[in-house]
């Protein structure tokens, strides 16, 4: 069980932090403003980096480009793995055959190799877009065709059937909603491997250019002063944590409703 | 004592509303107790609190529970006894039973005490027992099944440990007569056996008595329905096509393969209820679902008041598919769980009849009250609804297109005596204003006595059952059994096969 406050909390704080952090950082995140590897203290919070810049200031702005990328992604992939899965798993036959043996394919190939051929093919973004949609969406698309072909048969898919609803509207009002929650949590797993694909390419210099700040590359960058300031490589570090934790966490709220909301809410739930 | 016992139980739901209780019951050992009460009176809910098993939502407030003289504590304990000691047969065995295993697989899942050997030999034996031959059943999977078998495997993976506490909750409602005597005889065994006790869940009177020692009723019994109950007027218009025209239908069996029916020719006219009846797994369901385009193999040709119907249910137009509706067997899958109720029968009337959203919704509310739901299952998720209560919403929602003809494969079977009675009841009234003709599956002589033509499937055909006695209702102007196929041929209340 997890407490839906503090889920809430730190969700909020890593997206206040990746929107308003930039303008909430004390000095400019690129210029140098003190000695090079200055220790945590009074002015610098968290110390400064090999350039003498503080390190604060970069941790605070620099999360927005790595949310928006690896949000991007992942929603990319399950859409994308959604579209499959529902064809696949609907339409079966020949679609069928077709769409696994596609996923069967992008499967066999290790995503990290996948993320960086991109990375030489396409500038930063796009190449954690194509990374995380071709390593992410085949296991979606797996997932929800498997589901899909669980809930044709049921009693309320046949029903609608019988009514003469179109594939669409049997898609959209009957089998997403009984999948909602398994779509919602491979959803939390593509955010999390978004995260990890999109630092892992700015580590290995792919990403955001040296200038501008970055956690992946502030851990790349400040490696070499860990003795000096720890501070300039575990304060982006935790970062990236907090915030791959947060993303988790914003599917668990997402699925898990508050069991008092259920109760007394009128008929909204499915429009009619 | 020694037996079961469970005193002053309570069941509330998560907002600490009672649902049930308190409740005591008590099972001596050797002892059988039937559970009884209208649908959605917490009879499950009781059993359940008392084995800790309650779904979520629902908890248990109070009371005590006792094998033996020994308390069983709520939380571990209980699951532990649970798991240890007692055979519990769900509501809606079919779901219960893993997919992707075999029948022989299903009925080594209970615990046993033995050699896995042993186990199977038991196994085997207690299908017999049960009327399946383990030759034939042993190696399916629960999609191979029919309604009843699959209900009798759940039961035998139940009793072949021969556990000391066994619940069985609605063990009949999709067994055929013949099948139900197996089931009271192995049931009859464990009568008077030491350490041994019984809880039947049940709303069929008929069954607790020659089943029970003791029969506990459970919660109030609902107001009786409002509406209109007239009489019944019904006019034979035997210019009119029949409603529904079966001509030399054949129907593959589901996965393929084998020719389940052959040649089944059959009329029924508007206002008609027919019944079909005969033992499980021969073919009621998939002759129904044949017709509703649910299931494409056969051939032949059906025609809905004189149009030809085609085989798929996405090739009909509108007009077809309004003029069939189809409710199915099973009411827990039957409704979407994340919709309401009252969405759910709202829908065909947008879908189907372009009704308007205020329209759709004030059909929704004047069908729940035709149907005997309370105005509030309409803000609810069907999860919230009690197994009668959700079998009501599908046949209302059937009822929503304003079909010419229903099919309604065991739509009573889930229900207590007086929901079905409604039921029929509702049916009844619909024939005599709308003139819907009926075509009901099921295994309960009483549901087919009230129908006025009755039809057996025998060896792959159908065969014309004795002439339906009416149950001293007034039959209207139809002439009893004459409405076959081809209308004014001859008169077939002798056994011959129906054209």
């Amino acid at each position: 069980m997890v407490n839906r406050l503090l889920a809430t909390v730190l969700l909020a704080a890593v997206l206040a932090t990746a929107a308003l952090g930039g303008w909430a950082a004390p000095y400019d995140p690129t210029d140098p403003v003190a000695p090079p590897w200055q220790g945590s203290g009074p002015g610098h919070l968290l110390g400064t980096d090999a350039l003498g810049r503080d390190v604060w200031s970069r941790v605070l702005s620099g999360g927005a480009d790595l949310l928006a990328v690896s949000v991007t992604a992942a929603l990319a992939a399950s859409a994308t793995g959604l579209a499959g899965g529902l064809a696949a798993g609907w339409l079966g036959g020949a679609a069928d055959r077709v769409l696994t043996a596609l996923t069967d394919l992008l499967l066999a190939v290790p995503s990290l190799l996948l993320a960086l051929v991109a990375a030489i093919a396409l500038p930063g973004p796009a190449a954690v877009v194509v990374a995380t949609v071709c390593g992410g969406a085949p296991l979606t698309l797996r997932v929800v065709r498997d589901a899909v072909r669980a809930v044709r048969t049921t009693g309320y898919v046949e029903a609608a059937r019988c009514r003469g609803e179109s594939t669409a509207a049997i898609a959209l009002r009957e089998i997403l909603p009984a999948m909602k929650g398994t779509v919602l949590a491979d959803l939390g797993l593509r955010l999390v491997v978004a995260v990890q694909i999109a630092s892992a390419l700015n580590v290995l210099g792919f990403g955001t250019p040296p200038p501008e700040p970055d956690w992946a590359l502030m851990l790349r960058e400040n490696m070499a002063g860990v003795a000096m300031n720890p501070w300039a490589v575990a304060a982006p570090a935790l970062a990236l944590g907090l915030t791959t934790t947060a993303l988790a966490l914003s599917v668990y709220l997402a699925t898990d409703r508050d069991p008092r909301a259920t109760t007394s809410r009128e008929d909204t739930r499915a429009g009619i | 004592m020694r037996g079961y016992e469970i005193t002053g139980l309570s069941v509330a739901d998560r907002d600490g509303r009672p649902i049930v209780g308190p409740v005591d019951l008590a099972v001596p050992s050797g002892g059988v107790a039937a559970v009884m009460g209208p649908s959605g009176g917490g009879k499950t809910s009781a059993v359940l609190a008392a084995l800790d098993a309650l779904p979520e939502g629902l908890r248990r407030v109070g009371g005590r529970v006792s094998w033996n003289g020994s308390v069983i504590r709520p939380g571990r304990s209980a699951r532990r006894w649970r798991r240890e000691h007692a055979g519990l047969l769900g509501q809606d065995p079919a779901s219960d039973l893993h997919p992707l295993r075999t029948v022989t697989g299903l009925l080594l899942e209970s615990p046993f005490d033995g050699s896995r050997a042993e186990h199977r030999e038991a196994a085997h034996r207690i299908l017999r027992r049960l009327g399946l031959d383990p030759a034939q059943v042993a190696r399916r999977r629960p999609h191979e099944l029919s309604g009843g078998q699959a209900q009798r495997v759940a039961l035998a993976r139940a009793v072949v440990g021969d556990p000391a506490l066994l619940v069985l909750d609605e063990p009949t409602s999709g067994l055929d007569p013949e099948a139900l005597e197996r089931v009271l005889q192995v049931l009859g065994e464990r009568r008077g056996a030491p350490g041994r006790a019984t809880i039947v869940i049940t709303h069929d009177r008929d069954f607790a008595e020659r089943v029970a020692d003791s029969v506990v009723a459970l919660g109030d019994t609902p107001p009786e329905r409002p509406g209109r109950r007239g009489p019944l007027l019904r006019v034979a218009e035997p210019g009119r096509p029949a409603a529904l025209e079966l001509r030399s239908l054949a129907v593959a069996a589901p996965g393929g393969g084998t020719v389940l029916l052959e040649g089944v020719d059959l009329g029924v006219r508007p206002g008609e209820l027919v019944a079909l009846t005969g033992p499980s797994g021969s073919g009621k369901s998939t002759l129904l679902r044949a017709v509703a385009g649910l299931h494409p193999s056969w051939t032949g040709s059906v025609s809905v008041a004189g149009q030809e119907v085609p085989h798929r249910v996405e090739e009909r137009g509108r007009a077809l598919l309004r003029a069939v509706q189809f409710v199915g067997q099973d009411p827990r899958a039957a409704l979407h769980p994340s919709h309401r109720v009252g969405s759910a029968l709202a829908r065909p009337a947008r879908v189907l009849l372009g009704s308007s959203r205020d329209q759709a919704r004030e059909s929704a509310v004047s069908l729940a009250a035709e149907v005997g739901l309370p105005a509030e299952a309409l803000h609810r998720t069907p999860a919230r609804l009690s197994g009668g209560q959700r079998q009501r919403a599908a046949i209302a929602r059937a009822l929503a297109a304003q079909p010419g003809v229903l099919l309604a494969d065991e739509v009573t079977s889930a229900l207590d005596g007086r929901t079905a009675r409604h039921v029929l009841e509702l049916l009844d009234a619909l024939r005599a204003d709308r003139g819907l003709a009926v075509l009901l599956a099921t295994h309960d002589p009483a549901v087919a006595a009230r129908a006025d033509r009755v039809l057996r499937i025998e060896r792959g055909g159908l065969v014309e059952a004795e002439a339906a006695v009416g149950a001293g209702r007034s039959t209207g102007g139809v002439p009893e059994a004459t409405a076959v196929a081809a209308p004014g041929e001859g008169s077939p209340t002798r056994p011959e096969r129906c054209r």
